[in-house]
């Protein structure tokens, strides 16, 4: 077969370049996003050749090719096109909305960091909790043994996630960016190999070693890059790019090793000897601009700061602070920078904590109640990446009440005598001045949490529940007649064969239809009983009186929701009537999870009826679509 | 009457697609198959699609197939070969 032509005649019937916005493939589909579908001649699409479907889901234009094909297609079809090269992600992005660079930066960063949040949470807890108990026992207000095998290995788990961090970064930034995870994974290990010097021990020992680089250019140290966060992004970043491109121009019989090599080596070679140095001097400039700004009279700086912290958080560079600590604690006995990044830290916490009060959505309470706590304890991560950033305005609302705590503790010389604990646990390090460090958290807590309770959080509308906001299709009352079969959902219908889905395709569930929907309300198709409701809420099974047994499927494969999104207003024996609520689903999420949402509407029984006639074409809700 | 047990290992247990699968495998026999829960709390014929996918059978689960009339000896080799294949 030949790719281009086929490539060329899909490009011409979608209509030309105008009329794209971008393109992508997954395994076996080419996924357009078409300025206008209209202009795009569908029919015409599905006559080419290779072409085995063509359907448009979650406002993407999607033509089936196949495994090996589509690929090839793709890569003509950019080459034809001129477009440069989506990822499925950026399609989707693209399908959804046009947002800023600021928030999708944000986004980014939230996608690389959710995944690994569950390893950073269970080290940080552990890791706060350890350095509490230590902090005690040195200080003789505990005696528990210290050399048990249990607070031995502890010890041991409690760093582990931080102490490997950039390969788990490099991981998650690897898939991120859309390329290969596992050679990202390999950067990042790269960066903290065990033959290069440990990051944390440059500070007292000094740089040991060095090593030209670029034919003898310059030299740069041989140090590792724990704690690192933005050279390891930016590596990685550069790595998925140079084998994206790779993938397009090395010959696929060689692809297989030539691009993980070149990928690795050069990205490598690029990483220790330019992109390291760089972004970790950015990253050191940063902290000794911080180590001026703290020093300015009258608790500005701390003012200034404490609303900052959390922002550096983001940025990744609050790993280096440890620096500034012990910094001040060898100058003056006491480090003046912990209090204020507990504070901002506990503020981050409130209003986590606000939003988990506040919002009525199950799924962004059970994120929001746990990292608000967490962060309680010193670990910020989820609730600013999980929670407060997503939402933007509580992120704001927990910088103002860190900016307040922060001042406080400057008014008054709040300072700690130790590091690595922040929160609550955090007071163990103020055990000299325990009152103040109260009242700074206080003020923190206080102000983070009012301002987002009071400014910082609505639930989004479409989250809330399709009961409220969505409204219900008019609906009414219809008189069934025998052996028909009334459109559950309001749409297009199309005959059960061209249902994007080989099992519904080929009738192995019964004969019917597919719908593709125009809102997410399924309702009851004739007066009947409720035969089966599935665990998942996404299928029910009804039967009428005169011995249909009908399944209302919602989407292809859905049932890897697990339920997300759905709801189910029925069960099982229920009586209902036409047009009563069966199922809602947001379309949005289904859409989000790469499933087709086409309601599938199948007579299963259908072996047992001479003639079933179907009604294709738009259909409002309750229109006849099957009569057997 | 013959009888054999089966836990499930398909991820997302016995939902529309290998339950509809199973009542076309079903159907194709001459003896009566009926599925039931380990705990005996609900049973179906195999045949009923709706039936099956109502007993919300999840991965894991195991379940016990009964054969019953017809040629229960190859029958019931058919349909346990079926749920290794299937689920």
């Amino acid at each position: 077969m030949d790719y281009r032509k086929t490539a060329q005649e899909i490009y011409d019937k979608v209509g030309k370049k105008e009329n794209l916005i971008s393109a992508a493939h997954c395994a076996t589909r080419l996924r357009l996003v078409l300025a206008d579908n209209a202009k795009c001649d569908t029919k015409a699409v599905e006559d080419i050749d290779g072409v085995k479907g063509v359907f448009s889901a979650s406002g993407q234009l999607q033509i089936i090719l196949g495994t090996g094909t589509v690929n090839k297609v793709y890569d003509e079809f950019i080459a034809i096109s001129g477009l440069t090269a989506a990822s499925k992600e950026e399609v989707k992005a693209a399908a959804a909305a046009k947002q800023n660079i600021f928030k999708r930066a944000i986004k980014c960063l939230g996608d690389i960091f959710v995944p690994i949040i569950p390893a950073i949470v269970a080290s940080g807890f552990l890791m706060g909790i350890m350095e509490a108990l230590t902090f005690m026992v040195n200080n003789e207000f505990l005696n528990i043994d210290t050399s048990g095998s249990i607070y031995v290995f502890a010890n041991l788990f409690a760093n582990t996630a931080y102490t490997f961090l950039p390969i788990l970064i490099a991981y998650s930034a690897g898939k991120a960016f859309g390329g290969n995870p596992y050679l990202g994974a390999v950067i990042g290990m790269i960066m903290i190999h065990p033959h290069l010097q440990n990051a944390w021990t440059v500070a007292t020992e000094g740089v040991l070693q060095t090593q030209r680089v670029w034919f003898g250019l310059y030299e740069v140290n041989l140090v590792g890059y724990q704690g690192s966060v933005i050279p390891v992004i930016i590596a990685v970043w550069v790595m998925c790019f140079i084998e994206k491109r790779l993938h397009k121009i090395v010959p696929a019989m060689f692809d297989l090793f030539v691009t993980p090599l070149v990928s690795v080596f050069v990205t490598g070679y690029l990483t220790l000897s330019i992109i390291g140095p760089i972004f970790s001097t950015i990253e050191h400039s940063i902290i000794g601009g911080i180590q001026t700004l703290i020093a300015l009279p009258f608790g500005v700086g701390s003012l200034i700061m404490g609303g900052l912290y959390s922002t550096t958080v983001v940025a990744g560079i609050h790993h280096m602070y440890t620096v500034i600590d012990v910094g001040q604690l060898s100058s003056y006995g006491v480090t003046y920078w912990l209090p204020l990044a507990s504070a901002a830290n506990m503020a981050q916490g409130a209003a986590c904590l606000a939003v988990a009060m506040k919002t009525k959505t199950q799924k962004t309470k059970s994120v929001a109640l746990p990292s608000a706590f967490s962060c309680f304890m010193g670990i910020t991560e989820p609730a600013i990446f999980g929670v407060n950033l997503r939402h933007f305005k509580p992120f704001v609302c927990g910088a103002i009440g860190g900016a307040a705590g922060a001042m406080y503790a400057s008014l008054v010389s709040l300072g700690a005598s130790g590091t690595g604990v922040t929160g609550l646990f955090g007071l163990l390090l103020c055990l000299h001045d325990p009152i103040n460090y109260i009242i700074m958290a206080a003020i923190s807590i206080g102000v983070a949490f009012a301002l987002t309770w009071v400014f910082g959080y609505k639930d989004a509308a479409p989250a809330e529940g399709s009961k409220t906001v969505q409204p219900q299709p008019a609906v009414p009352a219809i008189q069934c007649q025998p052996g028909a079969v009334y459109a559950p959902v309001a749409g297009t219908v199309i005959p059960s064969e061209q249902i994007p889905d080989e099992t519904f395709a080929a009738g192995v569930l019964g004969q019917g239809v597919g719908i593709q929907p125009e809102n997410g309300i399924v309702v009851a198709p004739f007066d009947g009983e409720i035969s089966s409701v599935t665990d998942t809420r996404h299928a029910v099974g009804i039967s009428s009186p005169d011995g249909i047994e009908l399944l209302i499927h919602v989407g292809v494969d859905t049932v890897a929701m697990d339920g997300d999104g759905f709801e189910c207003f029925v069960q099982e024996g229920q009586q209902v009537k036409a047009g009563d609520r069966l199922i809602a689903f947001d379309r949005a999420k289904i859409a989000a999870a790469n499933h087709p949402d086409v309601v599938v509407v199948l007579v299963t029984n259908s072996d047992d009826y001479e003639n079933l006639t179907i009604q294709t074409g738009g259909c409002k809700v309750l229109d006849k679509v099957i009569q057997v | 009457m013959k009888q054999f047990q089966y836990t499930i290992s398909d991820p997302i247990g016995v939902h529309a697609r290998p339950a509809g699968l199973l009542a076309k495998a079903a159907k194709a026999l001459d003896s009566t198959v009926t599925i039931t829960k380990a705990d005996g709390s609900k049973s179906a014929a195999a045949t009923k699609l709706m039936a099956i996918m109502g007993m919300g059978i999840k991965t894991g689960e195991t379940v016990t197939v009964t054969v019953e009339g017809g040629n229960e000896e190859a029958n019931c080799a058919a349909m346990e070969q079926f749920f290794k294949e299937n689920l």
